[in-house]
């Protein structure tokens, strides 16, 4: 298992290298051809404004362009502002190009910018993604071809909240036009119009020929959607798609091995941990939150439960996030089923007839919220971690609910459980989007996400700093030492980082995986002939 | 006979009324706030709060029902929530899918499981007798998740006859019609059979015999049409168990329809997608039922109605 794991990320690695632009110019690519992609689940729109999710972000990614985008290399890239300023903590600056038009003739222009901020930041009727994009005020304009974005406080990850996909930039006369029809057929500036929706069956976008900036290779893309796991690999085997996103994991090393297809994958942002509530004692008690760490197998969890589709976790962050710091989990707590009964000892547990250890006549018994599907893997290893506690004498007890049922219940003011099983995408690529909603003392649900209850001022301290710095070095020093903390404290037990993976047929060329699922990009794919 | 037609139509006034308020009380009673989890893990408090204000969330139960009839009776099924799009669009786009599959699936049905039935009657415990009650059991008991997949790896992938999935020629229909099919198949057949057997013991079957009838005519002319009665009635009652199959057979053969819509909207907590989805389905229901009810005075001219 463990080399097979080894295996298929050398080969990720191998076809992300090969994908490279640099080192695939000696094959020319071939223009022309449309390219079929099979994905489970429908868009609920082709508008930033009603859509935040992967199904509709691929496609609309393609249609509409924000100012500058977040690239595989997780570094922002200009795209229709050429260059940008930061002012200070709460102002950027962008020059904007003066040479594009949107796909209906509007001009672009700082007015269109300043149309689609107001939009989607409307006090009243917000849109889906203002909720993550922070704090932002909105667009002011400079001169025609310059705007500001403005934060309404100190918000240095500014730049990444511009960057993101939902920030396309929308023809404001098609949005006045169209009304709510817009978010079915949308207007932008980007290398493919918008062609055609079939409900829960296609979409699909043709190459625009008039684009401002490099030209695609396709003719056409066409979404289909195929809900069924086996069924969207199939299709893949049959010839009717060309490439398959959300493969089925346990058919990954199959795939890989043959010829005719090839498995890219680049290491995403979402990490899955099994989360500590420390207002229910004992796991209020540091011992035993290090007992139950150093009780997890975790490498076992990674090896053999996820196939390949997940990478160790070292933290509640993602390696690809601005901020990240390798924690070395591996050896702070390592796995140790004997030190883990000593430290429950220490903690004044004693083993009870039934192998169950107990205090004061109390067994320790601990309750696990977990969703079932909602994170790959996730009631696996729910189940796995229940198996594993059972080793050092705690009993967990597992609620398996549908996720709506588990986010509501996270969500509450009040948490009955002792551990919950969940992921986490820090959205933004900057760690200030995971470590201040999630651990800063006044996070605490129903405003934010800090259902571990943690409340250290020095914590605070330092996400607050981190957040109005604008030196990328220092905040990047800060939340090191945030993420010692939360290492040191044990906030969660961090079990992997989950994978962006895509099958193709091997003609399918140019793609390269981006660490953020709802980024990939598909513009400048094509297909050798 | 118009009369009985009217007075059948406005009894279906009540039924859907107490449809939508069924559907509206169990949506409610499911935990899981629609605008939270549209926001998503990022939101505030404020925002959400927001959000419901603006989709009328935050209403109370019974002022929404009056508001939603109301709005129906001028044919309006209100806006998803999700998608902010008019659910009459949504599924006017999904429900044509569906009632292709669906008629297509009880054609084949209707005709095979007849067929079936009436020449294993004819042939009573015969080799092909045999078989076909075998079969049928077979095709009663088998899951349509695991007959659909079986269907896409012998005819698509391993003979490639027909696409794996979608919506599009002829020949997409072919796989998920039969494997929404099957059920119903064995369903009618067996009702068939035995209903035929019981018609063929009748007296005017050994008169009709005995004045020199063929068999064939026997058969078809006499024995069949009141036979028939029975078999209409259970067709009647496996149209809802297709709508619910579509679910599924939708999900295995990525069918555009409207099962596929509502497994969404439950996800979505999209309540008024679902409303107007399930009210779909319920009042389509109604309708066939009360076209097996018509169909009665058609195949036996004994039954009048008042």
């Amino acid at each position: 298992m463990r080399s097979a794991r080894s295996f298929l990320l050398a080969v990720g690695l191998i076809v992300a290298i090969a994908m490279n632009p640099v080192w695939a110019a000696p094959v020319a690519p071939t223009r022309g051809g449309t390219l079929t992609i099979a994905r489970p689940v429908d868009a609920v729109s082709l508008d930033p404004y009603f859509e935040t999710t992967a199904p509709g972000a691929w496609i609309y990614q393609l249609i509409l362009e924000p100012l500058v985008i977040m690239g595989p290399d997780m570094k922002v890239q200009p795209k229709l502002a050429t260059s940008w300023n930061v002012m200070s903590p709460t102002r950027i600056r962008f020059a904007l190009r003066r040479d594009v038009k949107f796909h209906d003739g509007t001009p672009f222009n700082a007015a269109a910018v300043k149309f689609t901020f107001d939009r989607s930041f409307d006090p009243r009727t917000p849109s889906r993604w203002a909720s993550i994009a922070g704090p932002i005020k909105g667009a002011e304009v400079v001169d025609d071809y310059t705007v500001d974005i403005v934060a309404s406080e100190s918000y240095s990850p500014l730049i990444y909240s511009v960057a993101m996909v939902y920030a396309g930039i929308v023809s404001p006369t098609a949005v006045q036009r169209m009304g709510a029809e817009f978010s079915r057929r949308p207007v932008g500036t980007g290398p493919f119009r918008f062609e055609e929706w079939r409900t829960n069956d296609r979409i699909s976008v043709t190459r625009s020929d008039d684009y401002w900036g490099q030209k695609a290779y396709l003719d056409r893309i066409v979404f289909r959607v195929i809900p069924e796991e086996s069924a969207r690999m199939i299709a893949l085997r049959t010839g009717e798609v060309d490439m398959v996103l959300m493969p089925a994991p346990a058919q990954l090393q199959i795939f890989a091995r043959d010829a005719n297809f090839t498995v890219a994958s680049a290491t995403g942002l979402r990490v899955v941990m099994i989360a500590m509530n420390l207002s229910r004692p004992p796991v209020s008690d540091v011992r035993v939150r290090r007992a139950m760490i150093m009780g997890t197998d975790r490498k076992s969890i990674v090896d053999n439960i996820l196939e390949g589709a997940g990478a160790p976790a070292d933290g509640v962050l993602a390696p690809g996030v601005f901020g990240y710091k390798p924690l070395g989990l591996d050896t702070r707590y390592p796995y140790n089923p004997q030190r883990a009964r000593t430290l429950l000892q220490e903690a004044g547990f004693r083993p009870g007839p039934d192998g169950i250890m107990q205090r004061e006549g109390i067994p320790l018994v601990l309750t696990l919220l977990s969703p079932r599907g909602r994170f790959f893997k996730d009631a696996e290893i729910s189940e796995a971690f229940q198996a594993q506690m059972r080793e050092i004498g705690v009993r967990v007890d597992i609620s398996f609910l549908e996720w709506a049922t588990v986010f509501t219940t996270m969500r509450a003011a009040v948490l009955d459980y002792h551990v919950v099983t969940r992921g986490w995408v820090t959205t933004t690529a900057d760690a200030d989007y995971s470590l201040l909603p999630l651990f800063r003392s006044d996070q605490v649900p129903p405003r934010g996400w800090n259902l571990h209850r943690y409340f250290n001022p020095e914590y605070d301290k330092l996400v607050d700093q981190a957040r109005s710095s604008t030196s990328a070095r220092e905040r990047e020093e800060i939340y090191g030492r945030a993420q010692e903390l939360l290492a040191r404290d044990i906030m969660a037990i961090p079990v992997y980082v989950s994978r962006e993976i895509a099958v193709m047929r091997a003609n399918v060329k140019g793609f390269v995986p981006h660490p953020i699922e709802y980024n990939q990009g598909f513009a400048y794919v094509w297909i050798q002939r | 006979m118009t009369r009985f037609l009217l007075r059948r139509i406005l009894a279906m006034i009540p039924v859907l009324l107490g449809v939508i308020l069924l559907i509206m009380v169990t949506i409610n009673l499911i935990p899981g706030d629609p605008a939270a989890l549209m926001l998503g893990e990022g939101a505030t408090p404020e925002m959400v709060a927001k959000l419901r204000a603006s989709l009328n969330l935050d209403q109370p139960l019974p002022v929404r029902y009056v508001r939603y009839v109301g709005n129906l009776l001028r044919g309006d099924l209100g806006r998803s929530i999700r998608e902010g799009r008019r659910v009459n669009d949504e599924i006017g786009d999904v429900w044509p899918a569906t009632a292709q599959l669906g008629l297509s699936a009880l054609s084949i049905a209707v005709v095979a499981g007849v067929v079936l039935g009436i020449t294993s009657a004819r042939w009573q415990y015969s080799l092909f007798d045999n078989l076909v009650r075998i079969a049928s059991l077979f095709g009663l008991s088998m899951p349509i998740f695991w007959t659909g997949i079986v269907l896409i790896v012998v005819f698509s992938l391993w003979l490639g006859w027909f696409p794996a999935g979608g919506r599009g020629s002829w020949l997409h229909m072919v796989l998920p019609a039969v494997t929404l099919a099957l059920p119903t198949i064995a369903m009618l057949a067996r009702i068939t059979r035995s209903t035929m057997l019981d018609v063929l013991r009748e007296d005017y079957i050994r008169t009709a015999r005995a004045k020199g009838v063929t068999t064939r005519s026997v058969l078809t002319r006499h024995a069949l049409r009141n036979a028939l009665i029975p078999v209409v009635t259970v067709m009647g009652l496996q149209t809802g168990q297709l709508l619910g199959g579509a679910v599924l057979t939708e999900t295995v053969f990525s069918w555009p329809g409207i099962g596929r819509m509502l497994v969404r909207a439950i996800f979505a907590r999209d309540y008024v997608l679902l409303q107007g989805g399930v009210l779909v389905l319920a009042a389509t229901f109604v309708v066939i039922n009360l076209l097996v009810d018509l169909s009665y005075a058609y195949l036996d001219p004994r039954i009048t109605y008042r």
